[in-house]
């Protein structure tokens, strides 16, 4: 009876986690989707993206109360309670960057009819790769429950960041040069603030993708120095190099 | 091919729990099902397997829950699932019952064929409109010809039929041209690269003359005899010089080099110019295919230049490649295997050493051999 239990258990862990891997395919897909609406000023696939995201919430709930039900049901501990954990928080990074493309989606209706500079579309394309690369590796740690791949997040999240600083570099100068108006010059640099909070989600998942693995928060104070054991100084925990 | 089988668990239905969530059926991100749930056994070949733990994977996986759900029905299920990638994959994926119980699927890439079945698609609807395009001009033109009397009218309406005649002349030479290219007879001419790029860079030259666009030539060898027709390799280069000229903005720099390691002889041409959107860019050798139209139709050009390109190196048993960003410029890379390498009358060992790693020294350098071995052909799909 127990051991029938516990296979129940296992099993509604599986289905949560192939939920949230499906959720983090789902949206790897949308990134180059919402990139490619957006550099081709696609109003109709812009709309489906947009209706679509419904479905993105919704699923959110759904795997959210499972994760809410299997804690309070089956009290798991150690890995299984890390995991359910870290799934209630994933979920809703991965929902909020369905909406990041949603907004991207918006964001190309908001410019629809305006010209980009090829220097303008060239950045965006780079980005969009770059916020669907960090989303891919992230879905794939997770599913794979692989540490260190996790752990390169931080590092090619910060190339998505020099991409965006560039991009508004770029922006300024289609701006000064009068090849876009204002009004579109905002709405990009906003665009540029999405991919880069795209990339930060990707790496969120990644970090819970570690403390699945093996308990590492990044709010602890030796997390700075990734991975750095804390030395023991006078039986006080400190940080590595701060002894 | 890939191949999936499961065999379901004895029972008739599916358990309970899963029904409502197999009815929503067209749920983009599927139902949150695990495999183990659906099927006692499930049996992936080593293809399908490879897919595991990729995000391709659960994509595919949450449609083949889907589809062994509608099998049960007893009838086939299929569809079509396409990955936004780079690079765009599509997939068919389709799942029938078998008669002793449980379902099989197949897991197709037509990734290949949904791309020439566009390109097939996009080429008879283009060649239709760049040639009846300067017809329909001209028969306009020639019947407002007919019933003008004045003067300066009739100079203007008869310098564009004269302009549009060239057009349309131009596409069909550079059409004869293509078909012309499979049947050469002087693949093995001796032909000098370096001044075969002399020309076109000269010609590329006068093209921006007008158009305040330097072409210069970086790190070229004295001498390069290879085996190949003179007249497609000037075509070939001529076109890419030409189009790095036409696509550069003003103030800009086209730079055309010839490298050379053991396996391949290159020319390339890097512009500073506009550039190629990524969604275009495995496409722009196709026959007149136009990544921007309006600007095509500026430039003048048939469409066809690239298409050229591609064939002559095809047909020399190499191989043309471009690496672009939009706004960045392009790098167009024309191969050619050093096999083509001719008989070199004299080395000059400073400038074969002033090249990049992996270039053999000059007393290593293979010879061609007396009874060279014809260009392997690689047949286009396209073709």
């Amino acid at each position: 009876m127990s051991k029938e239990l516990r296979s129940n258990f296992h099993e509604q862990l599986t289905e949560i986690r192939d939920g949230i891997a499906q959720m983090g395919a789902g949206v790897t897909e949308l990134v180059p989707r919402a990139t490619q609406i957006l550099l081709d000023g696609d109003l109709e696939a812009a709309e489906y993206v947009i209706l679509g995201d419904n479905e993105y919430d919704a699923k959110a709930v759904e795997l959210e109360e499972r994760c809410f039900s299997v804690i309070a049901l089956q009290a798991p501990v150690a890995s299984d309670l890390r995991s359910l954990v870290s799934a209630i928080k994933i979920i809703a990074d991965i929902e909020r960057s369905a909406d990041l493309c949603v907004n991207i989606c918006k964001a190309a209706r908001r410019i629809y009819g305006h010209d980009l500079d090829p220097s303008l579309r060239g950045v965006i394309q780079k980005m969009g790769n770059q916020a669907r690369v960090l989303f891919k590796e992230s879905t794939e740690a997770y599913l794979n429950l692989d540490g260190p791949r996790a752990a390169a997040l931080h590092d090619m999240d910060s190339y998505l960041d020099d991409l965006q600083r560039q991009f508004i570099q770029v922006i300024f100068e289609s701006h000064a040069a009068g090849t876009i108006d204002l009004q579109v010059a905002v709405q990009l640099a906003v665009v540029a603030r999405f991919y880069e909070r795209i990339g930060d989600h990707a790496v969120n998942v990644g970090d819970r993708v570690r403390y699945i693995v093996d308990g590492w928060v990044p709010e602890h104070p030796y997390a700075e120095s990734d991975n750095d054991p804390p030395e023991i100084v006078d039986g006080v925990i400190v940080p590595a190099g701060q002894s | 091919m890939m191949q999936a089988t499961n065999q379901p668990a004895g029972q008739a239905q599916p358990p309970a729990a899963l029904e409502p969530a197999a009815s929503k059926g067209a749920h983009p991100m599927g139902p949150p099902l695990s495999t183990q749930a659906l099927f006692a056994r499930f049996q992936r070949n080593g293809a399908a397997d490879a897919l595991t733990g990729t995000h391709a994977g659960v994509i595919v996986d949450a449609h083949l829950q889907q589809l062994f759900t509608e099998v049960r029905s007893g009838e086939r299920a299929g569809r079509i699932v396409e990955l936004q990638g780079p690079p765009k994959t599509t997939l068919s994926i389709d799942a029938m019952p078998i008669p002793r119980g449980g379902a099989v699927a197949t897991i197709d890439d037509i990734s290949e064929r949904v791309r020439i079945d566009s390109m097939r698609t996009d080429f008879v609807a283009n060649i239709s409109h760049e040639l009846k395009t300067p017809v329909g001009a001209i028969a306009v033109l020639a019947e407002m010809l007919a019933d003008e009397t004045d003067q300066t009218v009739i100079n203007t309406l008869s310098t564009r039929v004269v302009e549009e005649s060239h057009r349309a002349a131009r596409t069909i030479d550079d059409l004869l041209k293509l078909s012309r290219i499979e049947l050469s007879h002087h693949l093995d001419d001796e032909v000098d690269l370096r001044a075969v790029v002399g020309e076109a860079v000269a010609r590329g030259r006068m093209a921006a003359d007008g158009h305040e666009v330097d072409v210069e030539t970086v790190d070229t060898v004295d001498r390069l005899w290879i085996r190949a027709d003179r007249a497609q390799l000037a075509s070939a280069i001529g076109n890419l010089v030409e189009n790095a000229v036409k696509y550069s903005d003003e103030g800009t720099v086209v730079q055309v080099s010839i490298r050379r390691n053991e396996r391949w002889v290159e020319v390339m041409v890097v512009d500073q110019g506009v550039g190629i959107p990524a969604a275009d860019l495995d496409r722009v050798f196709e026959r007149f295919y136009r990544v921007d139209k309006a600007r095509a139709r500026q430039t003048g050009g048939t469409g066809l230049g690239l298409a050229i390109v591609r064939h002559v190196a095809n047909n020399h048993g190499g191989v043309v490649s471009v690496q672009s960003q939009e706004g960045a410029g392009s790098t167009f890379t024309f191969r050619l295997p050093a096999r083509l390498l001719g008989p070199t009358p004299e080395v000059d060992d400073s400038v074969d050493r002033s090249y990049s790693a992996g270039v053999q020294p000059a007393s290593d350098r293979p010879r061609a051999p007396a009874e060279t071995t014809p260009p392997q052909k690689v047949s286009m799909p396209d073709e």
